[in-house]
């Protein structure tokens, strides 16, 4: 892994300040009343070929983001620069193209299947749709699809409701992967499913990654599946990126006073080990009326006077290690 | 893809059907068929659709709902196209009615038959009449011509009328004279020739007569319609009746009389009788031997009675007669063709027939295609209209959706009673046809009924369109075209057509009700509901059973089956319900 970081990469994705904020509707004549700020002020890259981790607490705009980055969600501000295009810019017929290059997998595998299409047909749809292969080599190239994602081939004529949570997330993967894309957004793809099928779909992800050089945002909230996986991290609070960094690097020396309590949550194999809980008071505070200042300052047990007036800036500490904390302002 | 899907499953098949083969032949093959968990043969693969057909086929109740309503249709349809009578056939039945038959009236004028190329006065009758009530046999018509009447016999209303002629005779000392003015008579007989006077002495004035006709209060009928009777015949037989002898002679002919009977050498010739009658139908002929019977039986009973003449086959007819300011009616049982109305179940009508005399089971056939048609057509019509206005609302949401559901809300608040009424009086007005009848009341109740499926196509396509699937079409680029119609609607389909199979049952109801209240389909067309209207009659509902228990059972039977096959219909597409 480190190996990777070393080298110097192209990024496939830079997005800048990316802001998605949801109108709130109100009033007798349904002005907007307010926004709720589920992504405010992103910015981040990723090298391709590499994965990047989103983590975060419910409701922190991690999917929110990764929506945008797809254009499913219309960005409110920012740029999202993927290939070096800003892609946020683009118009519909652009847009079509672009949906082979980037994909998602869903969190649900059960929603996420429409129910009445066999496997195949789910698969194949948007290569059919795409003319991605010739019609010829159409049944082959699925069935290899599948095997790839190991699924067989006669699941092709089955439907979703025939198969299991892992072979659900094992056929969204395919379906995601059919159109050969370079960029994939895992909307937490494993949080749904058991342990130990967790672990052969994130084998999975990561055996497809190596083969089809593929580059993953990866989204979750499970911190042991992210450090696995994630060659970065980038830690969310309330639609902010409050410290990202290369995940060796975060893992050992988390900064941010958020990841440090979010990491000391890991659970522990070892019973031996004395860990020290660092615990936060209240709750997540409303994206429709964040705090002041510090978003986090409410909850944060190193609160300062700062805090509460100032946002911080985004500070690198050295190899990419960026944070966003008055802690380390010098 | 789909093709060789169906193939697939077709190989499987075709496998298993030579597997069977080759048990059955007994020889024993050892099947190096080896199955494996995951072998494609394993668990046939059964598409949503299939699946849902499974499930619905082991729902019994479904199962009879779905009968019921192929027999409905065979019965309206094929039913329909077999049966022999039309939907509007009037069925007559011929009954046995007591009917007037003929009409007898006492002859109270004078006949008069008169001698060859003799013309009477034309105030004879009147003259005559004055004459015999006042005994003044001789008297002068207003032409100024003497006539003179001489009774046949004492106390008869036979008379013999006699032109006059005056003459000089003297009469003082003329014994005829005085012996005619001692009877009382106006008449005697000297020389051969017959005289006539006016006074009672030897003053009065004679006359000279001549007879020239005979007067009565009868008719002759013949046994023959040709026979003409001659005067002489006319005269001598009313001479016979007035002096009640039993046989007289004319032309020749030498005659019996007896009770007006005339006979000739044995035989009926004619009837004499103091009766006129009157067949009602003008091509009937009372014979001689009926106006006989028929006066005995007047003389005999009475006022009211009953005789029996036999017609032409020799049968005994019975006749009724009453008598009525003098006049008798003569009454038979006649054969007569009647309107065949609530006639009870029988071979020829196996539900028997309406108050119209149409047969009920054709009307049920046909009054059934009427019924299913327009529920079919109005549910069309619903799906229709409620698939697109709710798919469009759900697919671009915003303000579209907005404007729509406030259009759904406007037509959820027509009252529908009024309108259906408003509507019936004016196509009463317009006196449209039944046929487009039937088309309006399709399209009114279709256009007012599709609401409600546009807020279940909407609340689903909602739904649906927040579904993970539709995120994953959308960021796999998927055409809007192949979103909608691939994605969104097989998945609507489902609540849809148990929504219309549901709404079959209400459509029929309605158009049920609509038609008893006589605003749907009307006469001479047919549909349950208004076989059923002639119930608001209490006398039909109480003894005509027959008239609207069968429609009312076919609706209810209709109703429920709809409704089972979309109970059915909704728990098959359940995924929660177990294969």
């Amino acid at each position: 892994m480190s190996e990777k970081t070393n080298e110097i990469k192209e990024n496939i994705l830079e997005v800048r300040h990316l802001k998605k904020y949801f109108p709130i509707k109100g009033g007798f004549f349904g002005g907007v009343t307010g926004n709720v700020k589920a992504v405010d002020d992103v910015t981040f890259s990723i090298p391709r070929g590499t994965t990047m981790g989103l983590v975060g607490e419910s409701g922190c705009g991690k999917s929110t983001t990764g929506r945008t980055i797809l254009r499913l969600l219309e960005k409110t501000e920012g740029e999202i620069i993927f290939n070096g295009q800003d892609i946020s810019t683009y118009n519909k017929k652009q847009l079509r193209e672009l949906r082979t290059k980037m994909q998602i997998i869903f969190q649900d595998p059960y929603s996420s299947l429409s129910p009445r299409l066999p496997i195949g047909e789910i698969i194949g749809e948007a290569v059919r749709e795409h003319n991605l292969v010739p019609k010829a080599e159409f049944n082959d190239y699925i069935t290899e699809v599948m095997k790839e994602c190991g699924l067989q081939e006669y699941h092709k004529d089955r439907y979703p409701h025939e198969f299991s949570g892992g072979q659900r997330q094992r056929i969204c993967i395919a379906r995601a992967l059919a159109v050969k894309p370079e960029f994939v957004v895992c909307d937490e793809p494993v949080s749904a499913l058991d342990v130990s099928i967790q672990a052969q779909i994130i084998n999975l992800l990561k055996d497809l990654q190596e083969k089809n050089n593929l580059t993953y945002l990866f989204i979750s909230h499970d911190l042991s599946v992210v450090e696995h996986i994630s060659d970065f991290v980038g830690v969310m609070y309330l639609g902010n990126l409050v410290e990202t960094g290369a995940t060796d690097d975060i893992f050992a020396n988390p900064l941010h006073p958020y990841t440090k309590a979010l990491f000391s949550a890991i659970p522990m194999p070892d019973p031996d080990i004395k860990k020290e809980r660092v615990l936060l008071e209240g709750d997540i505070p409303s994206p429709a009326n964040p705090p002041k200042g510090c978003k986090f300052h409410t909850r944060c047990p190193h609160c300062m006077g700062i805090c509460k007036e100032q946002e911080p800036k985004a500070k690198d500490m050295g190899n990419g290690h960026v944070v966003r904390c008055h802690l380390y302002d010098k | 893809m789909s093709e060789e899907r169906k193939e697939n499953i077709a190989e499987v098949v075709n496998d298993e059907a030579a597997k069977d083969e080759k048990d059955g032949k007994g020889i024993e093959v050892e099947f190096k068929l080896e199955m494996h968990l995951d072998d494609a043969n394993r668990v046939r693969v059964l598409s949503p659709g299939m699946m849902v057909l499974k499930r619905f086929l082991r729902n019994r109740l479904a199962i009879v709902g779905m009968f019921i309503i192929v027999a409905m249709f065979l019965f309206t349809f094929v039913g329909g196209a077999l049966y022999p009578y039309s939907e509007s056939q009037v069925f007559y039945k011929t009954e046995l009615v007591m009917k007037d038959f003929a009409g007898a009236t006492e002859i109270d004028q004078f006949q008069f038959q008169t001698a060859d190329g003799v013309e009477l006065p034309s105030d004879i009758n009147s003259k005559a009449l004055i004459a015999v009530s006042k005994k003044k046999y001789v008297f002068e018509t207003r032409g100024g011509e003497m006539l003179g009447l001489i009774p046949a016999a004492e106390d008869s209303d036979v008379f013999l009328v006699y032109a006059l002629e005056p003459t000089q005779l003297f009469l003082k000392g003329n014994k005829e004279f005085d012996s005619a003015v001692k009877a009382g008579r106006n008449d005697f007989e000297q020389d051969g020739k017959i005289y006539m006077f006016n006074g009672e002495d030897f003053k009065a004035d004679v006359y000279e007569a001549t007879e020239i006709a005979v007067a009565s209060k009868r008719s002759f009928t013949g046994y023959s319609k040709e026979t003409n009777f001659s005067y002489d015949f006319y005269r001598n037989s009313l001479v016979a009746v007035a002096t009640k002898a039993n046989s007289f002679e004319a032309d020749g002919n030498s005659y019996n009389i007896s009770d007006g009977l005339v006979e000739l050498n044995g035989d009926a010739y004619a009837v004499v009788s103091n009766m006129n009658f009157n067949a009602i139908d003008s091509a009937v002929f009372l014979s001689p031997d009926y106006k006989a019977a028929a006066l005995e039986a007047f003389e005999t009973s009475g006022n009211s009675g009953s005789f029996e003449y036999a017609d032409e086959e020799g049968n005994m007819v019975e006749y009724r007669f009453e008598k009525k300011t003098g006049q008798y009616t003569i009454k038979k049982y006649q054969d007569s063709r009647l309107i065949d109305t609530y006639a009870a179940p029988s071979k020829d009508h196996l539900v028997g027939t309406d108050a119209n005399g149409m047969d009920l089971l054709a009307r049920l056939m046909y009054g059934g295609r009427i019924s299913l048609l327009i529920g079919f057509v109005v549910v069309f019509i619903e799906v229709f209209i409620g698939m697109i206005i709710g798919g469009v609302a759900g697919f671009f949401g915003g303000w579209v959706d907005n404007l729509l559901m406030r259009l759904v809300d406007v037509v959820y608040c027509i009252p529908a009673m009024p309108l259906y009424l408003i509507l019936g009086s004016i196509m009463d007005y317009y006196q449209a046809s039944p046929r487009a009848r039937i088309y309006l009341l399709c399209v009114i109740m279709g256009v007012i009924g599709w609401v409600g499926i546009a807020r279940i196509v909407r609340g689903q396509i909602l739904s649906l369109r927040e579904q993970e699937f539709m995120v994953a079409a959308d960021a796999l680029g998927i055409s809007t075209y192949r979103r909608i119609f691939k994605h969104l609607i097989p998945n609507v389909i489902p609540q849809l057509i148990v929504f219309a199979s549901m709404g079959l049952g209400e459509v029929i109801l309605s158009e049920a009700s609509l038609s008893f209240l006589g605003l749907g389909i009307k006469y001479p067309a047919a549909s349950w509901g208004s076989i059923i209207n002639a119930v608001n009659d209490s006398y039909v509902m109480t003894n005509y059973l027959f008239v609207w228990l069968p429609a009312g059972t076919l609706i209810l039977l209709t109703v429920l089956a709809f409704n089972f096959i979309g109970d059915g219909l909704r728990d098959a597409f359940d995924p929660k319900m177990k294969r």
